[in-house]
């Protein structure tokens, strides 16, 4: 059999056989030092390279250059993670098609063996291919001025500022809170000293518990709609809203924030946001309009004892009430 | 002692039963499944940190937030399980309700907690769920036989998401069985859940039947909502602690299936959001440009089209230009004045259309409702709500979502009707029902500073119905008008809106209703004409090309082959 088929059948079988069966493995939950995309990646090249030297196929240079090509393509669509947008893309596939014409280039030698077979096609030697490629590339450059022209429409991507710059004070119920040195009154002890205790069971035994309850029942009247009743932003009303309610399991929440922040965000809701943070999308209500200031505090009590977060703060002082 | 008993007992009996399992029939009782004792403290834990409120603390469905729920918490005290592979009637099996806490029951308020909670807490708290059950008992070996359905399986082989493929014939087959059983008597003619305005839970509380048409909302759909196995489980088990019997000695298994087929054949194809289990919302709205005059008559051939995304099943030819439905997400206005916690409607569905001739755009608005308002004095409603200052508006900035802000004015078209010669207990209308509207436009500073216009209406309302548990309304309006308030829509520009609605029937006005958030629409500009003789202009310049290439090519070899050029040499 010829030898550059053989070459080609080691790409293309072993491509889809690394893909579908070795891919998964390498990709698992958990990622680990070994089982990673990129190792995975290398070993993939490893193989060819192994492959292809054992067999001595020594394949044409153009098919060579096909196949780093076709590996700069596989890596970047399906191995490079998080997945890039796709004019990056485009841009980072140029840079690879300069790349792999440098390298069929590198010296004269190759690059005639490289142009040697398009060259055949042009002129007609290869009858066959030449008559598909010099009618399938009309066909193709026609299309691809329909898709050009054709007008589509996508809705406009909009930036919003997620955590916005906190005012020094806030006012809430006729009283202002200077945001730097307010803390929450309900934080009367540890928050990590409760963690086998019940709401509700233990609410008369000790007053830590009462708060949770108290802040968990008025959560549970109010926000479980749109922060989910596992607190991940996922409520029955969630899917409605845009921006998406905030997730405070998430670590990028509640989780790096003063509660005095919260209790800032919790009172004045959208409205109070300012214009980088769409205020007219949020549908945050102004809670102080609800709640008083009071069960504002033990909802945001709640919130950190039911995702087991602590508040950030700042300093060394404790966080008695 | 008993406990040594009971053990050797439920020994011979799980012996008994495996034995009889072997035999391909369902009719011997098998134990359910005992509670691990073992389990109880770390479930407690998960309880009472997860589920008591809304559960409660002794499992009565009255947890903080229960009065605040439409379809209300779980009552664990009866034992009444509503999604089961047992009997109707029944004690669940713990594979049941492990699957219920796994994936949530979609449509309440009820999440899944498979992807938060791990495999053991999951099975832990089954069991201390099971032991806030206090009429009835899963250690009760004798008196709580339950039996374990055979479902058959899926005949036709179908796969998710979205299990296309069912032959026609099975589903008008199901459709038989739908009728010769009266399933519209309580999920209507074409089962939109609005055939039974009066129905009661076992508790006493107000219930409605399913509404076929968003199978995303089944409760039973375990995240895979257009699974017909979901529909095959209901009709057979029957729903516990409602008014959905079992057909499970009326309706062959094969029938069942088929039945199953028709009713999802009603569920329209949508991509689900995994996290949510809702589907995407269509965040752009195109109206489509018509040639001449658009057709004000919501049963003209060109405002047909599918509920269904056209890029998961793609329309019929003869339909295929026109626009399609948009899904508008919706839930109550939680935010502001009197808050909307238990909305009767989820969803919205666009299709717009607009004409240059005409200089109008034509806006059909069509949500389900159950059941219409009979009260003159709180009719249903819905609205479409704009920027009335489009123009002042910059970048990303829009008015406030709920009704604008003091600075930022918001144009709505409202909606206000009612059904004539309806009553909702009547059987099932094919025709619908004529509408009998009224149009107001007013102007939002506020959800609490609304005011009408003063300047002339200029939106009417140019067809309208409500047939079959689906309201449908079209707006028409100007492209331009006068009015100082009126937004002034211009065509291939992004333009900010959102939608409004109100249940008369649960008396709801004002601020009191449900929502959208801020979606964009735009008007899209006939086809260029361009696109008709570009693309075989460039294809012949591309041939024109190729034979230059060509040419060239052949005649550089020509020079090489009588040595009037050298070949590129190697340098020495």
């Amino acid at each position: 059999m010829n030898k550059g088929l053989i070459s080609f059948l080691v790409f293309v079988v072993g491509l889809a056989v690394f893909h579908n069966a070795i891919f998964p493995i390498f990709t698992p939950k958990e990622i680990g030092w070994v089982l990673n995309r990129y190792v995975y990646f290398l070993i993939f090249v490893a193989y060819l390279i192994i492959t292809n030297l054992i067999l001595r196929l020594k394949p044409p240079i153009a098919m060579t250059a096909l196949f780093v090509w076709g590996l700069g393509f596989y890596f970047y669509k399906f191995i490079l993670y998080p997945p890039i947008p796709w004019t990056l893309f485009i841009t980072y596939m140029v840079m690879w098609s300069i790349g792999t014409f440098l390298f069929v280039s590198q010296d004269p030698e190759t690059f005639r063996e490289f142009r040697k077979p398009i060259v055949k096609t042009i002129v007609g030697e290869y009858k066959f291919a030449q008559i598909i490629a010099l009618t399938a590339m009309p066909i193709l450059v026609g299309f691809a001025t329909y898709n050009t022209i054709y007008p589509s429409y996508q809705e406009p991507v909009e930036l919003r500022t997620v955590h916005p710059a906190p005012p020094a004070t806030t006012k809430v119920h006729g009283k202002t809170y200077p945001l730097e040195s307010t803390n929450n009154p309900f934080r009367v002890d540890e928050q990590d000293n409760y963690k086998d205790s019940f709401p509700f069971l233990d609410a008369d035994k000790n007053e830590y518990m009462k708060y949770v309850t108290e802040g968990g029942t008025i959560f549970f009247q109010n926000c479980h709609y749109c922060h989910g009743d596992q607190l991940n932003g996922l409520g029955m009303f969630s899917h409605v809203f845009n921006p998406t309610p905030a997730n405070f399991i998430d670590p990028g929440t509640i989780a790096m924030l003063q509660e005095a922040f919260i209790f800032w965000r919790v009172s004045k809701g959208g409205p109070g946001l300012p214009n980088e943070s769409t205020p007219w999308s949020s549908a945050m209500p102004p809670w102080e309009e609800h709640l008083n200031t009071e069960e504002i505090w033990k909802v945001i009590l709640f919130e950190y004892w039911y995702t087991g977060w602590h508040p950030r703060t700042f300093g060394t002082e404790g966080s008695e009430g | 002692m008993t406990k040594n008993t009971n053990y050797i007992k439920r020994l011979i009996f799980s012996f008994l039963a495996v034995a009889l399992i072997a035999i391909p029939t369902s009719v011997f009782a098998v134990a359910p499944d005992g509670i691990k004792k073992d389990m109880l403290e770390t479930g407690k834990k998960v309880y009472f940190k997860r589920c008591v409120w809304c559960h409660g603390v002794e499992g009565g469905g009255d947890g903080p937030s229960a009065d605040r729920l439409f379809t209300r918490p779980r009552n664990f005290i009866q034992g009444t399980f509503k999604i089961r592979t047992t009997d109707s009637g029944e004690l669940p099996m713990e594979a049941d309700l492990i699957k219920t806490v796994k994936n949530g029951l979609q449509g309440s308020a009820m999440p899944a907690w498979g992807e938060f909670l791990s495999d053991n807490e999951i099975v832990s708290v089954v069991q201390f769920v099971k032991s806030l059950v206090q009429d009835r008992d899963f250690n009760d070996i004798e008196d709580e036989g339950v039996t374990v359905q055979d479902f058959g399986t899926n005949p036709w082989g179908t796969t998710g998401p979205y299990h296309l493929g069912v032959p026609q014939a099975d589903i008008d087959a199901g459709k038989e069985v739908f009728l010769k059983n009266k399933c519209f008597e309580c999920h209507g003619g074409e089962g939109r859940g609005d055939g039974n305005p009066t129905m009661k839970d076992d508790w006493g509380f107000p219930i409605v039947a399913a509404d076929w048409t968003q199978c995303w909302n089944f409760r039973g759909s375990r995240r895979d909502a257009f699974n017909p196995f979901n529909v095959v489980r209901t009709v057979s088990t029957g729903l516990n602690g409602t008014p959905m019997p079992n057909f499970k000695d009326q309706v062959t298994v094969e029938d069942r299936w088929k039945l199953a087929a028709f009713v999802n054949s009603l569920c329209p194809r949508k991509n689900i959001d995994p996290l949510t289990s809702k589907p995407i919302p269509d965040f752009l709205i195109q109206s489509v440009y018509t040639e001449g005059q658009v057709s004000p008559n919501i049963d003209d051939p060109s405002w047909q089209s599918p509920d269904t995304d056209s890029r998961i099943v793609a329309f019929p030819e003869e339909i295929k230009d026109n626009p399609k439905r948009h899904y508008i997400a919706m839930a109550g206005q939680i935010t502001r004045g009197k808050r909307n916690f238990d909305p009767k409607t989820d969803d919205l569905w666009v299709t717009s259309r607009w004409s240059a001739e005409d200089n109008a755009v034509y806006y059909l608005v069509e949500y389900h409702l159950r059941f219409m308002s009979q009260d003159p004095e709180y009719p249903d409603a819905v609205a479409i709500q704009w920027p009335a200052k489009l123009q002042d508006l910059f970048g990303a900035e829009k008015p406030y979502f709920i009704m604008g802000d003091s600075k930022k004015p918001v144009d709505i078209w409202k909606a206000n009707f009612l059904a004539q010669d309806y009553n909702a207990t009547n059987a099932p209308k094919p025709d619908g029902y004529k509408l009998k509207v009224d149009v107001e436009e007013f102007v939002g500073l506020g959800f609490d500073a609304l005011s009408a216009k003063e300047s002339e209406g200029k939106v009417q309302v140019v067809d309208s119905i409500y047939k079959q548990g689906r309201v449908k309304i079209m707006f028409k309006r100007d492209l331009k008008t006068e009015g100082e308030f009126d937004v002034q829509i211009p065509t291939e520009k992004f333009i900010p809106v959102s939608f409004l609605q109100w249940a008369g029937r649960d008396k709801e006005k004002d601020e009191h209703m449900s929502i959208s958030t801020w979606y964009y629409t735009i008007l899209k500009p006939a086809l260029p004409a361009s696109l008709y003789y570009m693309p075989p202009i460039m294809a012949v310049v591309f041939v024109c090309f190729q034979g230059w290439l060509v040419w060239m090519t052949k005649r550089t070899r020509k020079m090489y082959d009588e040595g009037k050029m050298k070949r590129d040499e190697l340098p020495k």
